[in-house]
């Protein structure tokens, strides 16, 4: 007989999805004292006091500035099959959406967009910069998935299609401030985000919803170059 | 939080003692932490639901901190890992009023008491604070099936006197400085402080949609978000509930409030099997 040292239960730390639902139908809560002194503060991507040189290491070794979306230290894999970091962005001026590849609304047009956007850039910038697509759906949309949708839609080498695990996926998700959960169908309920990110990997523009906005877009891509 | 090691092997020899005196070969039970309880599967009922979806979502057995994390325990996490201390944490990450009550890096001092819950700390942070601990967050369903029994019973919504000290809690403004855990009442699954201290992280907030200002922006909402079949709430007296979900789709995963804390969650641990 023989028992085993009770270390076991140092569980593991996935990120279970919650099966909850969206609401958009529900008033806000009317005022109380609790949740007014919760209300969140605003905060800024772009806070140009968090700007200056400051540098945070990343996992590698490699130091991003404070502002940069690469420290984050979770792992993708592309639809090549090849490990991924988001660090290999950098020195990229990058759109970035997050979308699943099974979505018969909102992302096929996120993708249209974000085409036109390749397509209205001055060459040199085109070339340059990085349209990447990190997908919500991290048990259906597989590396081979993803190769079947860049396929699918023609994109080409400039585009990135990520799979990640749903840890990595929802820290992402957190920072650039999308919002999603996995409906009973399977489909996912998501805000629908453009981001813009520098070659540091700093967040300076966002399109929020679904039409317009291609211009300014397109400008602060142009910026990034200045 | 962190019971030293003996009294997890006290607890197993324990058990072990038991079983070998019933003489008798029992059911798989896992060894449960002594700062958690084990929160039995069930099913949670959504505050809103797509038009298709199952009216429950099912919820696993799974651990819970009894308790919600205090300063003492925050600092040593802090103290252990640099970057997570105020002076060092990323904008990015933590917000500017990130662990705000405390008087330095190190030093939690008297506005925040080393037995009251650590406030001011931002989603990344909790989050890394339970990785740190080999323990996760709490999803919502998890969060809200714990937090729906009552003090008698795994049912709240029939407890008269849980309703009456949540709705009281509600009313009242948070205290400059928050009082020590453990002096709720504990529930029926013996978790203390669910309601009536803090209002706690819990790792999928990010999946709440409501928006702040629905008057405003309902024009933007549509545009924002895909998926646009939700029939609105199942249960509308649940008021509180309400306020949480309203809560976590106000939030971004770097701010942080005076009001806002956390506990720890994790899997069930396999049972011990080689008896």
């Amino acid at each position: 007989m023989k028992i085993k040292l009770p270390l076991l239960f140092l569980a593991a730390t996935g990120a279970a999805l919650a099966a909850e639902t969206p609401a958009q139908a529900i008033a806000a809560p009317a005022a109380c004292a609790q949740c007014q002194k919760a209300a969140a503060p605003a905060d800024s991507p772009s806070d140009p006091s968090a700007k200056a040189l400051a540098t945070a290491s990343a996992k590698d070794g490699q130091t991003f500035s404070k502002d940069s979306l690469y420290q984050l230290d979770g792992e993708f894999t592309d639809d090549s099959g090849r490990t991924f970091t988001l660090g290999e962005l950098r020195s990229h001026p990058v759109v970035l959406s997050l979308f699943f590849a099974s979505c018969g609304y909102a992302c096929p047009l996120i993708v249209t967009d974000m085409l036109a956007l390749q397509d209205r850039l001055p060459v040199e910038l085109r070339s340059e910069t990085r349209f990447v697509l990190v997908s919500f759906d991290v048990n259906r949309d597989t590396p081979a998935a993803l190769a079947h949708y860049r396929a699918e839609r023609h994109l080409d080498k400039q585009w990135t299609l990520l799979h990640g695990n749903a840890d990595a996926v929802r820290e992402l998700a957190a920072l650039v401030g999308v919002k999603y959960k996995q409906e009973a169908d399977g489909m996912f309920s998501h805000s629908n985000l453009l981001t813009v990110l520098n070659k540091q990997g700093e967040i300076v523009h966002q399109r929020i919803g679904l039409t317009g906005g291609l211009d300014e877009t397109a400008a602060a891509l142009v910026a990034t170059g200045k | 939080m962190n019971a030293p090691p003996f009294r997890l092997c006290a607890l197993a020899w324990g058990w072990f003692a038991v079983v070998a005196c019933g003489g008798e070969f029992p059911a798989a039970r896992p060894v449960v932490p002594p700062d958690m309880v084990q929160i039995p599967a069930g099913a949670y009922t959504p505050l809103q639901r797509a038009a298709n979806d199952t009216p429950q979502v099912a919820v696993a057995s799974f651990l819970l901190e009894i308790l919600p994390v205090t300063n003492a325990e925050f600092l040593a996490f802090v103290t252990a890992v640099p970057k997570w201390r105020r002076s060092q944490v990323s904008r990015l990450f933590a917000d500017a009023t990130y662990l705000g009550p405390w008087t330095s890096d190190l030093e939690p001092g008297r506005n925040a008491p080393a037995d009251a819950p650590v406030v001011n700390v931002s989603w990344f942070a909790a989050r890394a604070y339970a990785h740190w601990h080999g323990r996760r967050l709490p999803t919502i369903a998890e969060w809200e099936f714990a937090a729906g029994a009552g003090y008698t019973s795994p049912d709240g919504r029939k407890d008269e006197q849980l309703n009456r000290d949540l709705y009281a809690w509600l009313a009242r403004p948070v205290p400059a400085v928050l009082t020590s855990v453990a002096q709720g009442r504990p529930n029926f699954y013996g978790v203390r402080d669910l309601h009536g201290l803090v209002w706690e992280w819990v790792d999928d907030f990010n999946s709440a949609m409501v928006t702040g200002e629905s008057r405003a922006d309902s024009g933007l909402d549509r545009d924002l978000f895909c998926g646009a079949a939700s029939i609105g709430a199942k249960d509308t007296t649940d008021y509180a509930a309400f306020m949480r979900q309203a809560l976590r789709s106000s939030l971004k995963a770097n701010n942080t409030t005076t009001s806002l804390g956390f506990r720890c969650a994790a899997d069930l641990p396999p049972a011990p099997s080689s008896l």
